[in-house]
């Protein structure tokens, strides 16, 4: 047959058609139409997303979930084996249990996205059209905008990177997921910073996009000093997958991460005359919310609640809470020092709003957080600490 | 509010100019490289012998939001395609029953493969030091979750509209039951994720991906099109689409580490036991599937295997980083008869052990028989005449107690896993490279059927301690490996793997435990 001449397909060329045909029997062979069947569903029955993401994971029976056996047929020099149970600390009588509430596997995460991206591309083309920069008071955009809020890409870029044994190492396909999606998350986050900038450097002329200042800000200013410090251990200091996720998400995003984007640039920056910074910290609250459900539903019920292991695995979870929350605390102490470098604003930095917002963020992180694992703290204390870096 | 001189500049600018304004990915993506910083915890998790530049670039620029864009615009065409036209076509159950058979198993392993590539990706992200590397192995992170999800909606999808859903709906229980699978774990799961970081980017992305998901992903949607199968070709065509940027990824990974004295001193020899390891798997299974699962040949695997692996890529490919110092595998030539043989010799065992499947498998009809023999003279003297034995004793006949394994053993033909690759091998009836080597280490016996993998044995054991089906099942009955597998319909008794794709005489557990298998280790007879 020369090239030119189209090859007969199964189903456009009749001939062949009516073979195929013929050859498919009259019945059906198996009466079971749901792939996974024999998973236990969330919820009362089978969702897509867990039909499409639980048991890809071929892990071996003695990693507790797993249906396959035996053992890796390659393993690391040394012999260090490919997943094994010495990754974590933390125990599990299932590590296929976590299921994300979003229902979020691939198709679902990127259009979701996807859609942000339309409508912040729009947001950004109205802004520009409606002049909305006219409004921005310039000390606000050059001193903090530019240089602080900047500098908060880095804080966000190193979580990103703090995900990265977590997806190598984690020992099942929903946490792999959960994961990844939080990840990216982050380096959008990061990103739509650096956007932002450059957006705005756009329509002021003479201003630069480059990210020079912010990153010194970062590596110098004694504002991020705790900050920095912290997400370069979660980054590369530990390597337990689950004391990264728990570290990040669990105890150091809660608080100052929240804090960082909500308390201060989206609450100050209106004030300012910036429509526009709200904006992307809503966004990245949203991440952080939907990113919130799912973690919660690894860690409070798949594994502090596990029916074997709960109880072993919150002494861990708390103690772990303990190694990481000084440091959140120091971060948080030395990130209000920013309150000194913007003009006041009766009701919104004074010490009595700044010791307001500080106890919104440390209550909501007791009730979501510290009470689901009977982690007892003083929260006058932890505010009384954080304020003490008010200039 | 004051106004002051920038804000002025800026209302000026506003006054001028009142288009909208927005910003691309690209420029965002051109700060990228500078949102890595040095501190002294700063090292990969992963060591590599290798030292990977602080400067290396990535190809597509992409960034998270422009990411998801893209990939849901082609989930749109794809879903859209397979959930209205192919469901209201009935395309689901309107492909050759062995070729449906066939993708039963093809997608599940390229699901595991994809899986495992999600880990292997973000291991490469640890390793490297260049945000904007990171930034691209990231992409591939996310890639790899999406093929994942894509392959397992093909078996889905499968399991919801063809004839025989069995095997598509439980893949991930039942297929570490079958002589298949640990080969499949070894290249497509350990060999991405278990070793030095840039060995395994050399496994994962510079062979798995620049050689082999030619003929696995794109030559296989040729051969599914051929046997009336539309579902795999719109969906692996759009997991294909992704590759690109996985290869291009792997050629960074060079890039990376070229100016690395120690590039100079191993990168050949990681890349040859790579693609020994990747081809010794790849080159039969491949060509099993494709030439026995289906009905309608495209063309003779030989063929395929040739312009995909040994002129592609093996020429082409490799030729391109030649200027970095790599030389195309010393192992290609053993490769190259091993894509004329292996397949024969491994569909053989796959056949004689069916009820270990997850799927149904068929022997060749009288006009598959003089295809084969056109297209690889003598395989008829070879092959074609056990089949035809085989049928005579009625392997497909549920009544007849006869399971080709059997016959395999009556006849002195012992049937061993290669311990390095786990691929299964008969020396006695081999007509591909290599020939039976057993060495004891530890007390405990090992076979090996190529200098290749012997070689990488006998310089690192402990990485290549899995045991095989054999050792495993040494003892056990058939029958109840299989039960305890999950290998059954829902009825209960039924197989799921049968020796012919027809919709009667179908094999029960009771047909199988009549026959008496009993699996033994053939290393405790040496």
């Amino acid at each position: 047959m020369s090239a030119s001449v189209e090859k007969p397909h199964g189903l456009t060329d009749p001939e062949r058609a009516a073979k195929i045909l013929a050859a498919i029997p009259d019945h059906d062979l198996d009466t079971q139409r749901k792939m996974n069947y024999f998973l236990k569903p969330r919820g009362k029955r089978l969702s897509e997303y867990e039909i499409l993401t639980v048991y890809s994971q071929p892990t071996p029976d003695w990693i507790a979930g797993g249906l396959d056996w035996g053992d890796w047929t390659q393993k690391f020099h040394g012999g260090r084996p490919s997943w094994g149970n010495e990754l974590t600390e933390l125990k599990s009588s299932d590590w296929h249990h976590h299921r994300d509430p979003g229902r979020r596997w691939h198709g679902p995460y990127v259009k979701d996205k996807s859609e942000d991206w339309r409508y912040t591309t729009r947001l950004l083309e109205s802004f520009s059209a409606d002049g909305g920069i006219r409004t921005l008071d310039p000390t606000w955009r050059d001193e903090i905008l530019d240089k602080y809020y900047g500098a908060l890409l880095y804080n966000e870029y190193a979580l990103f990177n703090a995900h990265s044994s977590v997806l190598r190492d984690c020992l099942s396909d929903t946490i792999r997921l959960t994961a990844g999606f939080a990840a990216l998350d982050k380096v959008d986050n990061a990103q739509m910073i650096q956007l932002q900038r450059s957006f705005i450097a756009k329509l002021v002329p003479g201003l630069d996009d480059s990210t020079h200042a912010p990153k010194q800000t970062w590596l110098t200013d004694p504002v991020y000093n705790g900050a920095r410090t912290l997400v370069q251990e979660a980054w590369q200091g530990i390597q337990d997958f689950s004391e990264i996720l728990w570290a990040v998400h669990n105890v150091y995003d809660p608080l100052f991460g929240v804090f960082a984007r909500r308390e201060f640039f989206q609450r100050i920056a209106p004030h300012f005359g910036d429509s526009l910074t709200p904006f992307f910290t809503a966004q990245a609250q949203t991440y952080f919310q939907v990113t919130r459900t799912a973690i919660s539903d690894l860690f409070f019920e798949s594994l502090a609640n596990d029916h074997q292991f709960g109880d072993f695995n919150r002494t861990y979870l708390r103690a772990w809470t303990g190694k990481w929350l000084d440091g959140t605390i120091a971060a948080l102490k030395d990130f209000v020092g920013l309150y000194a470098k913007i003009p006041p604003i009766a009701g919104v930095t004074d010490k009595e709003a700044v010791t307001e917002a500080v106890s919104r963020v440390i209550s909501d992180w007791v009730a979501d957080y510290a009470d689901k694992i009977d982690y007892k703290v003083n929260q006058q204390n932890l505010v009384a600490a954080v304020i003490s870096g008010l200039k | 509010m004051p106004i002051s001189a920038a804000t002025k500049a800026a209302t000026d600018a506003h006054a001028l100019h009142r288009a909208p304004a927005s910003v691309s990915p690209q420029e965002v993506h051109k700060w990228m490289q500078s949102f890595n910083w040095e501190f002294s915890k700063n090292k990969t998790k992963y060591p590599t012998k290798y030292h990977m530049a602080n400067d290396t670039k990535e190809q597509f620029k992409l960034i998270a939001k422009e990411y998801a864009r893209m990939e849901s615009a082609k989930d749109e065409r794809q879903f859209g395609t397979l959930l209205d036209g192919m469901t209201r076509l009935g395309a689901g159950n309107r492909m050759h029953p062995k070729w449906g058979e066939t993708m039963k198993v093809a997608s599940n392993f390229l699901e595991v493969g994809e899986y495992n590539a999600i880990a292997a990706s973000a291991m490469l992200w640890d390793s490297a030091t260049a945000a904007e590397q990171k930034n691209g192995y990231l992409a591939q992170v996310m890639d790899e979750i999406r093929h994942t999800n894509q392959c397992a909606f093909v078996n889905h999808y499968y399991s919801k509209h063809y004839h025989d859903p069995a095997g598509h709906n439980d893949a991930r229980r039942t297929r570490a039951i079958g002589p298949l699978w640990k080969g499949m774990k070894r290249v497509f799961a350990d060999g991405f994720i278990s070793g030095d970081a840039v060995e395994c980017s050399i496994n994962l992305q510079l062979v798995g991906e620049a050689c082999f998901t030619n003929p696995l992903i794109v030559a296989i949607t040729e051969w599914a099109s051929a046997n009336g199968d539309e579902i795999t070709p719109t969906v692996f065509l759009s997991i294909e689409t992704d590759e690109l940027r996985h290869m291009a990824n792997g050629y960074q990974t060079v890039v990376s580490i070229a100016n690395d004295p120690a590039a100079q001193k191993y990168l050949n020899t990681d890349l040859n036991n790579a693609f020994w390891t990747q081809q010794k798997y790849f080159t039969p299974v491949l060509g099993m599937l494709f030439e026995y699962g289906s009905k309608f040949k495209v063309e003779p695997w030989v063929k395929t295997w040739n312009r995909w692996v040994y002129e592609d890529w093996g020429g082409i490919w490799i030729g391109r980083l030649g200027k970095y110092g790599v030389q195309s595998p010393p192992s290609l030539r053993d490769a190259k008869q091993d894509a004329y043989w292996a397949h024969h010799d491994l569909a053989l065992i796959a056949y004689a052990l069916w009820p270990t499947g997850f799927f149904r498998l068929a022997l060749p009809d009288q006009e598959e028989m003089q295809w084969f023999e056109a297209n690889y003279p003598g395989w008829y003297d070879h092959y074609g005449k056990i089949y035809e034995e085989w049928k005579a004793l009625g392997c497909e006949d549920p009544k007849s107690g006869f399971i080709p394994f059997q016959w395999l053993l009556k006849n002195g033909h012992e049937v061993y896993v290669d311990r390095v690759s786990q691929v299964p091998f008969c020396p006695s009836l081999s007509k591909s490279a290599g020939s039976l080597r057993i060495h004891e280490y530890n007390g405990r016996k090992y076979s090996f059927s190529d200098d290749w993998g012997e070689r990488m044995w006998l310089t690192e054991p402990e990485r290549y301690e899995c045991q095989s089906i054999f050792e495993q099942y040494d003892g056990r009955e058939l029958s109840e490996i299989i039960a305890e597998g999950h290998g059954l319909r829902s009825d209960g008794k039924t197989l799921i793997g049968q020796p012919h794709v027809r919709g009667t005489d179908l094999w029960t557990l009771e047909d199988v435990r009549r026959a008496g298998v009993v699996c033994s280790d053939p290393l405790k007879r040496h």
